[in-house]
């Protein structure tokens, strides 16, 4: 069977890693305001709240979790920015 | 957000409870970060949280510092709305809390309240 990988080239990356909750979140929403609407933020997180959270804040602001997947103790996640943000 | 949505959070507990202190800060945060307008209400030993140097002050475990948390609160455009007798009673004036901190009335924090989609209370 093949394997299908996404490959998508973020435009940003956010190094969450050692934050405590909410600032994964909170800094996710800084960093996307600097981004234009299509455009791809990797988010690497060890919060485990993250997890839950990541999607939760996406679905709330309109934007969208292209990926996400754990490497060791860190969670990564890449969001991509939605029309209206 | 397709709709506007308005969180109020009141605190009540002090420096001396940090982990009750820091839980508000953590869900006023992610409600800013969410595009959620959001008012936080100072009452009680809550006041004292946001007199200047105190916010640096707290940590609870497992939680982000309370200072931090405070900063993107107010970065994020988060208002601070402190209890006209309470910091009264504790000594304290305008001049003693951090910028962007209003000092009101129990009018204005029912107005806030009623014109909420939730209130929060700690």
């Amino acid at each position: 069977m093949t394997q299908i990988q996404i490959q998508v080239q973020e435009d940003q990356t956010l190094d969450a890693r050692g934050l405590l909750c909410p600032m994964p979140i909170v800094k996710t929403a800084k960093a996307m305001k600097t981004l234009e609407p299509g455009q791809v933020l990797k988010l690497m997180s060890t919060d485990r709240g993250s997890v839950a959270d990541v999607p939760a804040w996406a679905e709330g602001t309109g934007n969208e979790v292209l990926d996400s997947h754990q490497e060791g103790d860190t969670f990564v996640f890449l969001v991509r920015k939605g029309k209206v943000a | 957000m397709s709709d506007h949505e308005k969180l109020v959070v009141m605190v009540t507990h002090g420096p001396d409870e940090p982990e009750l202190a820091t839980i508000p800060f953590a869900m006023a945060g992610a409600a800013v970060a969410s595009d959620v307008e959001v008012v936080m209400g100072f009452q009680g030993n809550g006041c004292l949280l946001v007199k200047k140097g105190v916010a640096e002050t707290v940590t609870a475990p497992e939680f982000a510092p309370l200072g931090g948390l405070l900063e993107s609160i107010r970065e994020l455009g988060g208002q601070l709305l402190v209890c006209s007798p309470c910091v009264k009673s504790r000594g304290l004036s305008e001049d003693d809390l951090v910028e962007g901190a209003e000092i009101v009335a129990a009018a204005r924090f029912v107005a806030e309240i009623t014109s909420a989609t939730t209130t929060l209370v700690y």
